[in-house]
């Protein structure tokens, strides 16, 4: 069953009869994910070349691995600081089949001799193509809006002055991490559904952060939780894999994500039970250019998706980041691939650490660091 | 007879009372549909409505201020392969065009309901909104 079923029967039929007649719930989530790249291996060229500096179609990508090996961001913007062409849009164009111009220089070496190529990639000449993303998948999000006088460009989408919009970033109860708030089925080795293939969680994501305020069901009511993620991009589908633009902050990727949670007991099908109305997220105001900006007040997802939430007296329009659409997609995607036996489930190997906290970067001597 | 333009201002003319010396100066009726300026510049929809010849006289002094000038007529499409139906623009346009269908998760573009405003260009990220010129 999808998530959205899932939740239906539990109204209808009851946590215990659903723990015992449910074996998988799938989720799903379609977002833009910053902390997202690609890392390939070009193979050789005659005479080879230790690649030093590196552009895939005029975006660096950072090459201080190995000689043919680099890895592409999808927030590095091309050299004209263009943000409407990032490191996003040519893994984009790169899993639509098109070729990118490969640029690369060095300063030679006996075993390296040459000192620069320009030639033409794609999918099918590189050796490897990896999706690996170190931040992904956010268990939830910021709500965010704009209490001064003129419009803020942010990653969050562009906010209008004076609270004229709020946005938010979450596929609420269709995402994959607010089904399993505690991380018991997801976790190091779980198979996932990653921009139209399989992949894998590889690790925690980075700022994993466990210990944010929680509603007494323990759905976290705060960012929380991520994923470290890794599948073939050589297997992915522009469907789901996306360059985005966000006006005056840069590019990022959108990526589509699917979880498939086990049913393994009735505390997990009460988990999964969970719905739009369980799920606060706390509003912020991105005027306030600090890190700690002071939460305005908390709103359930349903308030979100009804389209106005209220901010001081007023009616605020909302607009979400995430595609429900494409969420529920991939839900129902991975719920036919596994009833096809297409797609395995996997325990994870090895559960998150849950003592994790989210330091922040001061100013400090080296002493202080120590 | 009326006509609705849209103005791209640079920081500059962003400070100069343009409405004001329309209305003023050019003896024309204005009508704000949409406003959105600040230090590095802006964008204000308008509907002007007066005689023909005065609305010629107001664009020419529009112009003449380096304020940006583009007639609506043509209006804006989107691009149905590109859009995600993520719904950023649904909470920035005015007038409902674009709206979120609960039914089916996807966001709607009802062309009908567009003033061709543009606001709603630059906030989509995958670009899928452009205004047909
Ligand atoms: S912002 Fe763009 S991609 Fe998102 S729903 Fe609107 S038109 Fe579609
Ligand atoms: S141009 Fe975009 S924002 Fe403006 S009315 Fe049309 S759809 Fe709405």
């Amino acid at each position: 069953m999808t998530a959205e079923e899932f939740k239906q029967y539990v109204k209808s039929n009851g946590v215990k009869k659903a723990a015992k007649e449910v074996d998988v719930v799938t989720t799903g989530t379609f977002g833009a994910m910053c902390s997202s790249g690609a890392y390939f291996n070009f193979g050789h060229s005659d005479p080879p070349i230790k690649m030093q500096k590196v552009w895939l179609d005029g975006v660096q990508a950072y090459a201080g691995l190995a000689a043919v090996d680099a890895y592409l961001g999808a927030t590095e913007l091309d050299e004209a600081n263009n943000m409407m062409h990032g490191g996003a849009h040519v893994i984009e164009d790169l899993v639509k089949g098109k070729a990118v111009r490969l640029r690369a220089t060095s300063y030679g070496t006996d075993c390296y001799p040459r000192k620069e190529i320009d030639t033409f990639v794609s999918l099918k000449t590189v050796n490897q193509a990896v999706l690996m993303n170190i931040r992904n998948c956010y268990q939830n999000y910021a709500v965010a809006t704009n209490s001064s006088a003129r419009t803020l460009y942010t990653y969050m989408g562009k906010l209008l002055p004076d609270y004229g919009n709020a946005t938010f970033c979450s596929a609420g109860e269709l995402s994959p991490l607010l089904n399993d708030p505690f991380y018991r089925s997801i976790g190091i080795g779980t198979r996932i559904f990653l921009g139209g293939a399989q992949g894998f969680v590889v690790w925690e994501g980075t700022q994993f952060n466990p210990g944010v305020p929680r509603t007494p069901d323990g759905v976290p009511k705060r960012a929380a939780g991520s994923l470290a993620v890794i599948g073939d991009l050589k297997q992915m589908s522009p469907d789901f894999i996306r360059g985005l633009t966000f006006t005056r902050y840069g590019t990022s990727l959108g990526v589509g994500i699917g979880v498939p949670i086990p049913i393994l007991d009735e505390e997990m099908a009460k988990a999964c039970a969970v719905t739009n109305d369980q799920i606060f997220a706390g509003i912020f105001d991105y005027s306030q250019q600090t890190r700690s900006r002071t939460v305005l007040r908390e709103v359930s997802y349903s308030e979100l998706r009804s389209g106005e939430i209220e901010i001081k007296g007023k009616h605020v329009p909302t607009s979400s980041l995430s595609s429900l659409y494409k969420a529920k997609q991939i839900a129902s995607n991975l719920k036919s691939q596994i009833q096809k036996g297409q797609f395995m489930l996997e325990k994870p190997v090895q559960n998150f650490a849950l003592d994790r906290v989210f330091k922040p970067l001061d100013v400090r001597t080296e002493k202080e660091a120590m | 007879m009326k006509t609705k333009v849209v103005l791209n201002f640079s920081p500059e003319a962003a400070n100069t009372p343009i409405t004001h010396n329309l209305i003023m100066k050019h003896g024309l009726m204005v009508n704000i549909l949409r406003a959105e300026i600040d230090e590095i510049g802006g964008k204000m929809v308008l509907e002007l409505s007066g005689k023909a010849d005065d609305i010629r006289k107001g664009i020419d002094y529009l112009k003449a201020s380096g304020v940006g000038v583009r007639p609506i007529k043509e209006g804006v499409r989107r691009d149905d392969e590109l859009c995600t139906h993520c719904g950023m623009c649904v909470s920035i346009c005015p007038t409902k065009a674009l709206a979120f269908d609960p039914k089916t998760g996807k966001v709607t573009f009802t062309e009908e309901k567009c003033v061709a405003c543009g606001v709603c260009i630059d906030a989509c990220p995958p670009r899928a909104m452009e205004i047909l010129i």
